[in-house]
């Protein structure tokens, strides 16, 4: 397997032995990273800056302000935080990242990982299969996958139907618990995924021993598989937030972040401002929020896990 | 070895270009021009004209490609699309399909071109009507769009449905509360029809704002601008009564389920099933709705003038004059980043000469706006609808002619949605909506 | 891996309690999914999964015209394929000073790179599509193919290096001596060696580009330059009533390359979890 097994581990051998050279060595050994640098100073880097500036204007799509956008201070932040729908947008954000990637997928996740070691193979094959499907599938399929369940005549309600319950209108009563269901839906196989490789690393010789001091399966679980794999857990809990930041098309397909604004979070909400409603600057100045937010995250996460990048 | 990355650079850039080569982008000469109209669900009508100009002008124009392009959105998509479009010089289209609401805020964009130059040679410009002549001008007075087709709104009803509820047929109702009466018969007499649909929600967009909302508010004693002061109205006592009628539609089941009347495709599924399978009793809508059920419309229904009775909106409790309409409409204009803007022209000329606005006004059920195509008999007796709907004329109302209104529309819609989700009283939903008002316009431009 | 010969009964029983909760589980995941299958093979489809009645391949009959689906579907293989190369090629290229040579400055470097992936594109488009504005790029795919390539170039270096580290210097070393420049000895001796990685890392950057519905959705105002995922998003309600068999079935014939690769991605890398492995740092 080629797959770096453990990509945080220390990495292979390296040239080091001609020592420290002249700093136009170290500049020419670093032109191959030059395209990379370009490419993302240009399009990742470039659009960062034109956030933070756009934030500033009252840019629109239409309008005066279409041809020559004014420099407005923080109007735009002043407007937004004054606005109920910001508080509500940042509560039902911050809903959809605790009850679907954290606990949702991460807790499921693991669960699966776990369950499948026992399993027999066809069943392990087949749900492996169908909980990968779910995630590789391109997103927009699967979010109709996910309308159509969900759907006032869809799938779900028309088994509940056969039971006898009369279900609701799941996307319009309770949008927030739908996305999030269809998100631990669409993303737990990350999770799953990750946690598998996981416990695989964990030598079997240590569960065994502890088997044979009499543990039982849950002691196991908590006293030994957990602490050995939880770096791969604080990594994985880290990369399914910052993935569930940014789901859009999920949310926009099944509820458009309705109805009124009961699921819209920060993506819906950007989106919305600023292309639905034609301002620009208003929306950039959410889209600037949740840049923030992510890249706390992002900072958390390097401060507390440390990566060995070298 | 420097020199080797940037080889390794050129690798890369070259490899895209070479992508690009056989990319569906699309050419920019100036021997090209761009045509941008909306074409989904039930209104296919403008694409069908927009392909017979295509070729009556490519055979006139030796050399001049139209390169059509149907926006497939929604109508509240469609704006936010051709606006994207719009603010690019290499996507803006040369001609494009431009709701009348739209024009003053786009030409405040710097998006159209101004075509007064080519009106002044253009001999067939005295046939259009006055109000459609004004509806094309930009704040600077200067005219911008070429108007298609103009239309009215009012209440359709199923006479079938309303006899088999024991309502009388032909109905008149003369004030809201027997428009609601009506329906709450309805609703008690045949479970399983809806009621009464009355466009609602963000959505919905502009349909939501003028069919729905402003049909309401300006059967009241208020407006939503006072042309004569120029200043926007807030905390009107017409505003949240109209937004308290939308709450008791939908939150007094009389209306279709919210989650129904937020789905975008809504509009397509009232004309096309709900009106046809008599789903629906009573909608208040636009007198383009038949165009759908014509032999050429998407949704052929043969016995809709015989099912289907029109009836004015009434104000709200019966003051004058008794009822109540808006008038809208859509124009043909030029994008100002046209780089042929004679082409441009000569296409906006073809495809509303008496010959193509007939068709299309016939095609797609629009009242029309060139004197000659209205006193044509072929017009006159393509569809039995078109007298009804002009005769409404007299009261109808227009929309505030200012750049700001697309986005106060936008305010009107999230007003109408957090009313008939029930997650705000009309209050509320009014006050939120002053709240808006006053950041979009300021406060200065506000009469209270 | 347990001892199986230990506490058997009880083990047998928990066996069967954990298969019973994972074919559950199994079925929850399968639902949504069956609606895709049965309702593109359903004359008469709705929005609940069920039994096609009748059975039909009229849904992809009437969906499989250039219009409909060849175009977008092309246009989606354009985009991905430009996508996947150029990310692949400046991947490359970058992780080998990051994985050979041990200087500070790459260190930075990599920690920029590993802040990147954590930042959310979906916040970025509003600013993106000014970008795109102001450099005059709307609807150009090189600009396009650029864009999808820098936002999936942190996770695609980071994998590139992974890679990297894993083939040992010592062929090199002596490449090295007989004075080959950097790039001949990547690209005659190393590349070679990782070529099941540079899969991996193509497939991944492929299948991430595939399945973007967000940015062609903003950046594509041209419905001939559409992707399938945009169409797709039209498609829905563009066509009177919405058809939902062949929403239906232009959505499985859109999914099976994606599902095709993955296939192949695990061949590759001869484990399932090579993906999930490969971007758990």
């Amino acid at each position: 397997m080629v797959a770096p097994e453990a990509p945080l581990a220390p990495n292979g051998p390296r040239t080091d032995r001609r020592g420290r050279r002249r700093t136009g060595r170290a500049l020419s050994r670093s032109t191959p990273l030059l395209p990379a640098v370009v490419l993302l100073a240009v399009f990742l880097i470039g659009p960062i800056v034109q956030a933070f500036y756009g934030a500033l204007t009252n840019s629109s799509l239409t309008g005066s302000a279409a041809q020559e956008s004014e420099f407005v201070g923080l109007q735009n932040f002043a407007d937004l935080f004054a606005d109920p729908v910001f508080p509500k947008s940042v509560l039902l954000t911050t809903a959809f990242l605790v009850f679907s990637a954290i606990i949702g997928q991460n807790v499921l996740g693991l669960g699966l990982a776990l369950l499948l070691r026992t399993g027999s193979r066809p069943v392990r094959v087949g749900v492996s299969t169908v909980v990968v499907g779910a995630w590789i599938m391109p997103e927009i399929v699967a979010s109709f996958a996910a309308y159509a369940f969900f759907a006032e005549e869809g799938t779900l309600n028309s088994i509940l139907g056969a039971v006898g319950i009369a279900g609701p209108s799941w996307l319009y009563s309770f949008p927030m618990l739908s996305v999030i269901l269809a998100n631990v839906w669409r993303g737990t196989a990350f999770s799953m995924l990750v946690y598998s490789a996981a416990i695989n690393d964990v030598p079997p010789e240590i569960t065994e021993s502890a088997e044979v001091d009499g543990a039982t399966g849950w002691q196991r679980l908590i006293r030994i598989t957990i602490p050995m794999i939880r770096r791969s857990i604080s990594t994985n809990l880290m990369l399914t937030t910052l993935q569930t930041l940014s789901v859009f098309t999920l949310i926009y397909v099944m509820t458009g972040g309705g109805p009124g604004t009961n699921s819209s979070t920060l993506p819906v909400l950007a989106y919305q401002e600023a292309f639905s409603f034609s301002q620009l600057g208003f929306g950039t100045a959410i889209a600037v929020i949740l840049l923030l937010v992510g890249a706390l995250f992002s900072i958390i996460y390097l401060r507390a896990l440390k990566p060995e990048v070298d | 070895m420097r020199k080797r990355a940037l080889a390794a650079l050129a690798v890369v850039a070259s490899a895209a270009l070479i992508l690009s080569g056989c990319s569906g982008a699309s050419g920019d000469s100036s021997s090209t021009i761009k045509v941008a109209y909306q074409k989904y669900g039930t209104f296919v009508q403008l694409d069908s004209l927009m392909k017979k100009v295509k070729k009556e002008f490519e055979a006139a124009n030796k050399g001049i490609t139209v390169q059509l392009q149907p926006i497939q959105a929604a109508e509240g998509d469609y704006y936010t699309k051709l606006a994207l479009q719009n603010k690019s010089s290499s996507t803006a289209p040369d001609v494009m399909y431009e709701d009348t609401f739209q024009v003053k805020s786009d030409v405040a964009a710097g998006y159209l071109a101004p075509l007064d130059s080519y009106i002044a040679k253009w001999n067939e410009w005295d046939q259009f009507l006055g109000n459609a002549k004004q509806a094309g001008l930009g704040d600077d007075g200067k005219t911008y769009g070429i108007s298609m087709g103009t239309d009215t709104r009012a209440l359709w009803y199923n006479r079938q449905l309303f006899q088999k509820a024991g309502l009388d047929v032909p109905w008149k109702p003369k004030t809201w509360d027997e428009v609601l009466s009506a329906a709450k018969t309805i609703k008690q007499k045949l479970p399983g029809v809806i009621p009464f649909n009355v466009y609602s929600g963000k959505a919905q967009g502009e349909a939501a704002t003028m069919q729905g909302f402003e049909m309401l508010l300006y059967g009241t004693k208020d407006t939503l601008y006072d042309t004569n002061g120029k200043k926007w109205v807030a905390g009107s006592k017409g505003f949240s009564d109209s937004l308290q009628f939308v709450q008791e539609v939908y939150q007094g089941g009389l209306g279709p389920t919210p989650q129904q009347a937020l789905d975008k495709n809504i509009g397509t599924t009232i004309s096309s099933e709900w009106l046809p399978k008599g789903k629906l009793a009573i909608s208040l809508d636009g007198s383009w709705q038949s165009g759908t059920w014509l032999s050429t419309g998407t949704a052929p229904w043969p016995e809709w003038n015989d099912v289907m009775g029109q009836a004015p909106m009434p104000t709200q409790n019966g003051q004058s004059p008794g009822a109540t309409s808006m008038s809208g409409g859509w124009t043909l204009a030029m994008g100002s980043k046209s780089k042929n803007k004679s082409a441009a022209w000569n296409f906006i000329k073809l495809a509303l000469n008496k010959e193509n606005s007939m068709g299309y006004d016939i095609a797609a059920s629009q009242i029309a706006v060139r004197k000659d195509v209205a006193a044509d008999p072929a017009y006159q007796k393509a569809n039995p609808s078109f007298e009804f709907f002009s005769s409404i004329v007299p009261v109808t109302n227009f929309r505030p002619a200012t750049q700001d209104y697309p986005k106060i529309s936008n305010a009107i819609t999230v007003a109408m949605e957090a009313v008939m989700t029930g997650q705000q009283s009309p209050k509320q939903a009014a006050a939120d909506y002053d709240q808006t008002l006053t950041s979009i316009v300021g406060d200065k431009n506000i009469t209270k | 891996m347990a001892a199986e010969g230990l506490t058997a009964p009880r083990h047998r029983s928990l066996r069967l309690v954990s298969t019973l909760v994972l074919v559950l589980i199994g079925i929850c995941f399968l639902l949504p999914l069956v609606w895709v299958v049965l309702a593109s093979f359903d004359g008469s489809a709705t929005l609940t999964a069920k039994a096609p009645s009748p059975f039909t391949l009229d849904n992809f009959v009437k969906v499989l015209t250039p219009e409909n689906a060849w175009i977008p579907l092309g246009n989606s293989l354009l985009l991905s394929a430009g996508c996947a190369l150029v990310t692949v090629v400046v991947a490359v290229l970058a992780a080998y000073p990051l994985s050979r040579y041990s200087v500070r400055s790459n260190r930075a470097f990599l920690y920029g790179i590993l802040f990147g992936t954590g930042l959310p594109i979906t916040a970025m488009m509003v600013p993106v599509y000014s970008l795109f504005v102001s450099l005059d790029l709307l609807n150009s795919y090189p600009g396009i193919i650029l864009f999808l390539a820098a936002t999936s170039l942190p996770m695609a270096i980071w994998m590139a290096k992974n890679f990297m580290d894993s083939v040992p210097i010592s062929i090199e070393e002596a490449a090295w001596t007989d004075g080959s420049s950097m790039l001949s000895t990547l690209g005659r001796i190393v590349v070679p060696l990782m070529r099941p990685g540079i899969g991996v890392v193509f497939i991944f950057v492929f299948i991430q580009a595939w399945g973007n519905f967000f940015v062609p959705f903003i950046l594509i105002t041209d419905q001939a330059a559409m992707p399938a995922a945009v169409s797709i998003y039209s498609f829905f309600g563009a066509y009177g009533a919405v058809a939902y068999g062949q929403l239906a079935a232009f959505s499985l014939l859109y999914s099976v390359p994606v599902l095709a690769l993955y296939l192949l991605v695990q061949r590759l890398s001869g484990g399932s979890f090579a993906l999930a492995g490969a971007v758990k740092g």
